[in-house]
């Protein structure tokens, strides 16, 4: 009835229909179909073999071989703390200051988060998305959606998490977006991914003031990342006459190209302003 | 052996791409090495053995990568399919065919990628950097692609392990 070319036309019709339906749904829904972690578990032993190997080896060098740098560096470093040490009593004065104020309007202490630290074993293989893969999964107690963060700023939050390992999508990724606020100024926004090394800060309003250099902190409405985290500086800000929007970059505080370990939050509680009675 | 050479290869590829050339600025362009072994999986081994082993290669990638999920399953089912066609009319010995196939393998699938940010992400917009990867995986797709095809067919026919007599074209290869 049907020859047998027509059956393959028709054959390769409804198996591009299906493919593309999948995609779009899979895309859509963020849908793993419960196989987001078949790879990770079996891949990821390997990366962490080769990668503590090689930091092994590198280790080795920098520790051994490499010690007139690091003598340099010793001496700039010193100096730095001297420095350091001379700020830091005025900061441990002003944050006195801010615990007596903070009794005195009864706000409760900001919370403690706890924390597992866990080391990259791997990034992702493709140059168009922004993922790592750590050491650590739900065995320590980690799920979907936790925040990751460096002292330095936020590195991103977990999107699968495999029995020992997880993947952890970067705040550089597309498919990012962090609520976020001017420090100085408290203009908010969100915090878009767009490269390796700049993030876009959209929906900002014209009518606030935000300068180059001002600090990008998150503001905590995401319900993911806690206020306050760092995330990075306004590096360029311009503005159309049509829009009621600024065109503002931020460089991010972290250096995503050389991230080796990593802080993942285990229950961030969003800040409440409980009296204390 | 046959399995061990396969499994080994693959292992060894996502773990080089994953861990390996994220480190070393020069390679941070480098294309998707899995792409020259799906080629190569599809012309040497049987369909029974190949297609399975594409579309594990596929889940596996979906699982390491930040892309959408089936996106990397959907593009080696597509090159199997693909592969699979052309050697039935050309000679796979053919050295610049080899070339053009990987290449034109490598630009498919960063097609594929952009047209899933065009189309499927909530603001459509491309990355800024998107000339920049897509003409670093070119490059790197036109002065080593074929090469390391070369070398995997090579391979495969110095420890006699590929096809065995289930191939698609006996005398496609040799």
């Amino acid at each position: 009835m049907f020859s047998k070319k027509m059956v393959l036309i028709v054959g390769a019709i409804i198996l591009i229909t299906v493919n593309v339906i999948l995609l779009s749904f899979s895309t859509k829904s963020q849908s793993t179909f419960g196989l987001g972690r078949v790879g990770l578990s079996v891949v990821s032993p390997f990366q962490e073999l080769v990668t503590r190997s090689i930091r092994f080896a590198r280790d080795i060098w920098d520790r051994y071989f490499f010690l007139v740098a690091v003598a340099h560096e010793n001496e700039n470093l010193k100096k730095s703390l001297n420095q350091f040490i001379g700020k830091n009593n005025q900061w441990h004065e002003i944050d006195l200051a801010n615990s007596r104020l903070r009794n005195l309007l009864n706000f409760q202490k900001a919370p403690n988060y706890k924390v597992v630290p866990a080391e990259v074993i791997g990034k992702d293989p493709s140059g168009w998305f922004k993922t790592i893969i750590i050491d650590k999964g739900k065995s320590d107690g980690l799920q979907k959606g936790l925040p990751v963060v460096l002292p330095t700023g936020i590195v991103g939050q977990v999107i699968e998490a495999a029995g020992h390992y997880s993947k952890v999508m970067l705040l550089i990724d597309r498919n990012s977006a962090v609520d976020a606020l001017v420090q100085r100024s408290r203009a908010r926004g969100i915090i878009k991914g767009e490269s390796a090394d700049q993030c876009r800060f959209e929906f900002v309003l014209r009518k606030h003031d935000v300068q180059i250099d001002d600090t990008v902190i998150a503001s905590g409405l995401d319900g993911v990342y806690p206020k306050g985290l760092r995330i990075g500086r306004v590096s360029d800000v311009s503005q159309r006459n049509s829009d009621i929007f600024y065109e503002i970059t931020v460089a991010p505080f972290v250096d995503y190209e050389k991230i080796e370990e990593v802080l993942v939050i285990l229950r961030p509680q969003s800040q409440t302003f409980v009296s204390q009675q | 052996m046959r399995y061990g050479f396969y499994i080994g290869t693959c292992l060894f590829l996502l773990v080089v791409q994953t861990t390996i050339f994220p480190y070393l600025p020069v390679l941070r362009g480098m294309y998707d090495l899995l792409i020259p072994f799906v080629i190569f999986i599809s012309i040497c081994l049987p369909m029974r053995e190949s297609l399975p082993c594409a579309l594990i290669l596929g889940l596996i990638m979906d699982n390491l990568s930040g892309s959408p999920f089936g996106l990397y399953l959907t593009f080696y089912l597509w090159l199997f399919i693909g592969v699979r066609f052309i050697i039935k009319f050309l000679r796979v010995s053919n050295k610049f065919l080899l070339l053009v196939v990987v290449i034109v393998a490598v630009l498919i699938e960063n097609i594929l990628m952009i047209a899933t940010f065009a189309f499927f992400e909530p603001a459509g917009q491309l990355p800024a950097d998107v000339f920049l990867i897509v003409a670093q995986q070119f490059l790197w797709a036109l002065a080593t692609g074929p090469v390391f095809l070369l070398c995997l067919l090579t391979l495969a026919k110095r420890f006699n392990l590929q096809w065995d007599g289930a191939a698609p074209q006996p005398n496609a290869y040799g």
